[in-house]
């Protein structure tokens, strides 16, 4: 079955071949999944650059709160009157910045550039299943950017109740400046940033189930696929919660409704007298998707990282299949933690220790994966490329930032560090250095097949030691600002003595802060001067097995010339005992194996004395059907 | 810092006596109090902080204008007085929230307060930014070390050289690589090394923040409740047990980052699994979680399930921004409420035809007996509130229209906890915790702990509702709708 679909798709590709390409196709309402990827990134990058700029401008506060700094008002005009930044727009800084890094960061940027670019490419397959819905995910993208961009321009300013927006504060326009329009303007964006995550998760799953090539099954996919798979599967299954908590938020702001809302006077509701609602339901729509997006940001980077390591480690990844079991794992579970966002919203006590246990049980997966890193470092021929230095450094965040997730999943202990800076410091490392990392990771280490050419090491490698060092200083100390009992989203702590003693510490953070955001202009310039200047890239320049680096340097509509390769191995027969290279790419056959669906000898390169046959055990017919059906058997 | 205060004080003091002392000083001393409890959450006197600053308002507005703006400024707008409208507009329409339970002198104080504030030489002025601070807090790190600053600053400016410097040497170094046609800079040799450097400086550094910043964590000292004593034996396991793992595997990382870089000379080792290995790493994670997980249940319950039927029962009220606090009084049980009472004059939407409300006590203040069992009850007027009290380990979120709460004893005194601390002026503080608007960040609540027979004085020294509220209930259609709720609420 699955022949017939390539042949069919190989004979679409050479019709395309001589189709004359405008601008327009090419770069813009492009359907090509490689282009789409870049889209994806380039867009990711300018909203990350956008997302940064915020955070040094809060950070500039919270450093110097007395300082008057006659730039501000230059930059943000009546927001930063005399020099001084506005607290309503403190607030709104720290709530687009939240948004941005978030969700079209480290979801679109990252899970939207990798999934486009790699999934077909190590899959074997010639474009998306659904190309046309590929170029509408990245539209629906970038209008959501638009939109969201538009309403840092709207009067009251954008939306400033922090990025989890919960209501009442989010629900009533009249309550701060922040929920008049650019509330609404947040919601429109961020409803069309989830068609735009639903379009492109139905695509990735689609692609990945049905049209790998031949001999890939799913026990042979990347890890990296494997992390995309799931976090299509967990961003299908949670954003629709979303989308539905953000529509009934849009009826409590516009047509009077009380989902949300309980004894609101009319006066402060728009002359309409709200009850019966319960603002904590919103608490539970929204962490529904909010917990598992935090998986949704990090598993596309721990797949990164995987493929990353094994291949500049030139050693298998150690322990494969619990690798996947743990991504299964800490997947399904993630559905059933969001309660630890809520521990002390005034939920029945026996529920938060159901959602305590929920997450304190996350942990044993991740340690397992964490363990596996290390035992695939341990005896290796580690070549510490920029790409890898990135992903030792994500082990490491995700290591500081996992240890203090046991503090925090312990609802006990949240009592008194909920929203304090110490959740800051624990999902800044865990998930936002963490996943940024594995973003510069895969950045640095698929550049040449995206543009063809390498990015300059040395600037790579300066730039990996200063993001390290100042994200370790900036968000390090921020754990005892929250030990102190620091609250987050504060925009001075001038009015609290026992505060204020950290006022050294703040100042020490900020210019750690500058001297990182410093750093990513390195990245800036390295990335886009390399599109023209790089040195150009030889066709596998990490020595590689993934099928990626088969394909030819020079982009084709269509992938491979010719055929689609066959697979015949697992990704990471690196320094496998036998063979001549050190590495062994995943569409080469042991000598003399010409069945693609039998088991390559285990241990060395060498035809195996018995070779496994295919599929012999009979199984009973619902089991093979979803064995099938998930790949395991052909 | 102290010399400023004083020196403040002096110039104060002085500048008082210049117009005439005894009238003068005590008006703007009461004003200044009554400053720091009502309007330090939206104003200061230099700086605009949610409505604007308020130096030398005293000289644009007529005595009369003030009090009736303060009193009730919605009013004011919606009367059309050209100057309100105007000052409304200046500040986005912003809502001030009204004050009809001040009375006119108490009024007239806070001019004569805003006056001298705002006749005090400018520098001084600004070196404290606003009385809410030198109010309650001294001015101890207000101003920040301007030492230390600047040694900050000068680290960056140093930092960026170095970078320059480094950038140009590797800028040289590859244009060498690129003429003999062979790379010259071995960045697998450097970045293990580096490794290596950044393991040790990075260890050493978290030690030593531990020691630096860890004794101004609330962990430091004994938590004031008696919860508290159970919590931190469940932090302090949690910090022992994660603080093991955390050396050990970064120790790992780095280290195998140093030792397995490739030289050229040997092969990795084909190593794809071991499931032994692999059973080992699941099952002893497995256990220590079960460990932490049985021991943070056993926490949680006891804190969360804690009921004593003598606790004395306290709400807390939160609104944008502030907090009161009402005592159930002698009968301990509050008497009934409704957010549709909510207003001007009933600031808590207490019922005044309520028995039971009769005793309440209303305070901008929170006190408690030392050793005696509180239940704090938690309402919120508008958005989402959080009640943080962290040396009490307590916290609560405020939320309209879900009633919550939280039961504990306070075990420390304030007396006590200011001599552990060595720290006089130390005070417990109840703050909010959760974002709900511009000036959140100053929303907080004194907290103090008494002796019984203290407490017992400071809370009969309160008016309670039966003496404070007018006998009379003005009548009209407000009057006759809390009829209404009353006897709902009495059906119910």
């Amino acid at each position: 079955m699955s022949n017939l679909h390539h042949d069919d798709h190989n004979h679409v590709s050479h019709d395309h071949g001589h189709h004359k390409e405008t601008f327009i196709s090419k770069y813009v309402f492009s359907m090509d999944h490689k282009m789409i990827a870049k889209q994806f990134l380039i867009t990711g990058i300018i909203m990350g650059t956008l997302g940064m700029a915020m955070s040094m401008l809060f950070r500039l506060q919270l450093a110097y709160p007395d300082m008057k700094l006659p730039f501000l008002e230059s930059i943000i005009g009546q927001w930063g009157k005399d020099g001084k930044l506005d607290p309503n727009f403190y607030l709104a800084l720290i709530t687009i910045h939240g948004t941005i890094m978030v969700f079209y960061v480290l979801t679109a940027g990252l899970s939207g550039t990798f999934s486009n670019l790699l999934i077909p490419l190590q899959v074997g397959t010639r474009d998306m299943a659904s190309p046309f819905m590929n170029m509408l995910s990245y539209w629906f993208f970038f209008l959501s950017s638009v939109v969201l961009i538009w309403s840092l321009f709207v009067e009251g300013g954008p939306a400033s109740a922090g990025w989890t927006i919960y209501p009442p504060l989010s629900a009533l326009p009249k309550a701060i400046p922040g929920s008049g329009t650019g509330m609404t303007l947040w919601l429109v964006a961020i409803v069309l940033f989830i068609a735009s995550a639903l379009l492109g998760g139905v695509n990735y799953i689609t692609t990945i189930l049905n049209m790998r090539t031949k001999g890939m099954k799913m026990t042979r996919l990347p890890l990296t696929i494997w992390a995309f798979l799931l976090t299509a599967v967990l961003g299908l299954l949670s954003f629709p919660v979303l989308l539905g908590g953000s529509l009934l938020l849009i009826f409590d702001r516009s047509f009077g409704t009380s989902f949300y809302l309980s004894d609101i006077p009319a006066d402060l509701a728009g002359g309409i007298e709200r009850t019966g609602g319960s603002p904590v339901l919103w608490q539970h729509l929204f962490w529904f998707l909010g917990h598992p997006e935090v998986y949704i940001i990090l598993l596309p980077a721990l797949g990164i990282t995987s493929e990353v390591i094994a291949t500049n480690a030139r050693k298998p990844i150690f322990g494969y299949r619990a690798m996947i079991g743990s991504i299964l794992a800490i997947a399904v579970l993630s559905f059933i933690v969001w309660g630890h966002h809520m521990f002390i919203t005034g939920m029945n006590p026996f529920l938060g220790s159901v959602f305590m246990l929920g997450t304190l049980i996350i942990a044993v997966p991740s340690a397992v994966k964490t363990f596996n890193y290390l035992a695939t470092l341990w005896q290796g021929n580690l070549r510490l490329t920029p790409a890898m230095m990135f992903a030792i450094g994500l082990v490491s965040f995700f290591i500081t930032g996992g240890l203090t997730g046991i503090w925090l999943g312990n609802a006990a202990l949240d009592i008194n560090l909920h929203d304090t800076y110490f959740v800051v410091a624990h999902f800044h490392l865990v998930m936002g250095s963490a996943a940024i990392f594995g973003m510069m990771s895969g950045i640095y280490h698929w550049y040449p097949k995206m543009f063809k050419r390498k990015m300059n090491e040395t600037l790579g490698q300066i730039h990996f030691w200063l993001t390290i060092i100042s994200a370790y200083c900036v968000f390090f100390p921020m754990h005892f600002l929250g030990l102190a009992g620091v609250p987050r989203r504060y925009y001075a702590n001038s009015a609290y003595d026992q505060f204020n003693v950290f006022i050294d510490m703040n100042q020490f953070i900020t210019i750690a802060a500058l001297l990182g955001g410093a750093a990513q202009l390195i990245f800036l310039w390295n990335f886009f001067s390399s599109i023209r200047n790089g040195k150009r890239t030889e066709q596998n320049p990490w020595e590689s097995n993934t099928l990626e680096w088969t394909a030819p340097v020079e982009h084709i509509h269509g992938n491979w010339p010719g055929e689609l390769p066959t697979v015949y191995r697992w990704a990471y027969d690196y320094s496998k005992p036998g063979a001549e290279q050190d590495f062994i790419p995943q569409n080469v056959p042991d000598p003399g194996q010409v069945d693609e669906q039998a088991e390559p000898n285990p241990t060395k390169f060498e035809p195996a004395k018995t070779p496994v046959s295919p599929v012999t055990e009979k199984d009973s017919v619902l089991f093979s059907v979803v064995k099938k059906w998930l790949g395991f058997a052909n | 810092m102290r010399i400023i205060t004083t020196v403040l004080r002096a110039l104060f003091i002085v500048s008082l006596l210049s117009i005439s002392f005894t009238s003068f000083s005590q008006t703007a001393e009461e004003g200044e109090k009554l400053f720091s409890a009502n309007c330090t959450s939206c104003h200061a006197i230099n700086e605009k902080v949610v409505g604007p600053a308020l130096k030398g308002t005293h000289t644009k507005h007529k005595e009369e204008w003030f009090i009736k703006w303060v009193k009730n400024s919605q009013k004011m707008i919606k009367s059309g007085d050209a100057m309100a409208v105007q000052l409304s507009k200046e500040n986005n329409e912003a809502l001030m929230t009204s004050f009809e339970n001040l009375s006119d002198n108490q009024i007239k104080s806070i001019i004569a307060y805003i006056k001298a504030e705002s006749e005090k030489p400018a520098t001084t002025a600004t070196a404290i930014a606003g009385p809410a601070v030198s109010s309650d807090s001294g001015t101890v790190g207000k101003v920040g070390n301007p030492y230390t600053s600047k040694i900050n600053w000068l680290l960056f400016i140093i930092a960026v050289l170095l970078i320059g410097v480094i950038g140009q040497v590797f800028g040289i170094l590859n244009k060498v690589s690129e003429i003999q046609g062979k790379p010259v800079i071995n960045w697998g040799s450097i970045n293990s090394k580096l490794l290596l450097v950044f393991l040790i400086v990075g260890m050493v550094a978290a030690i030593w923040e531990f020691v630096v910043h860890g004794k101004w964590t609330v962990y430091a000292t004994d938590a004031a409740s008696e919860h508290g004593a159970e919590y931190d034996s469940m932090f302090f396991i949690t910090v022992a047990i994660t603080g093991i793992v955390f050396v050990i595997t970064q120790i790992l990382l780095f280290w195998y980052g140093y030792k397995y870089r490739a030289d050229g000379k040997r092969k990795a080792v084909y190593y794809p699994d071991n499931h032994k290995l692999e059973l080992i790493w699941t099952v002893i994670p497995a256990i220590v979680l079960t460990v932490l997980v049985i021991r943070g249940l056993k926490t949680w319950n006891t804190i969360m399930n804690h009921r004593d039927e003598k606790a004395t029962v306290v709400e807390v009220f939160g609104y944008q921004f502030g907090w009161n606090a009402r005592y159930a009084g002698a009968d301990n049980k509050l008497g009934n409420h409704d957010f549709r009472q909510v207003g001007v004059v009933n600031a808590l939407g207490v019922d005044p035809k309520d028995p039971k409300s009769q005793d309440d006590v209303i305070v901008n203040e929170l006190h408690f007996a030392v050793g005696k069992p509180v239940s704090l009850k938690f309402r919120a007027k508008d958005v989402i509130h959080s009640a943080y009290l962290p040396h009490f380990r307590v916290q609560m979120n405020v939320v309209p229209g879900l009633p919550t709460q939280f039961n504990f004893t306070p075990s420390i005194t304030t007396a006590e906890m200011r001599t552990k601390l060595n720290n006089p002026k130390f005070d417990y503080i109840l703050l909010c915790n959760k974002i709900c608007g511009g000036a959140h960040y100053r929303m907080k609540m004194k907290v103090v702990v008494d002796s019984p027979e203290d407490y017992a004085k400071w809370l009969s020294s309160q008016p309670n509702l039966a003496s404070t509220s007018t006998p009379a209930v003005p009548e009209g259609p407000q009057a006759s709708k809390s009829d209404k709720v009353a006897k709902t609420l009495a059906s119910k």
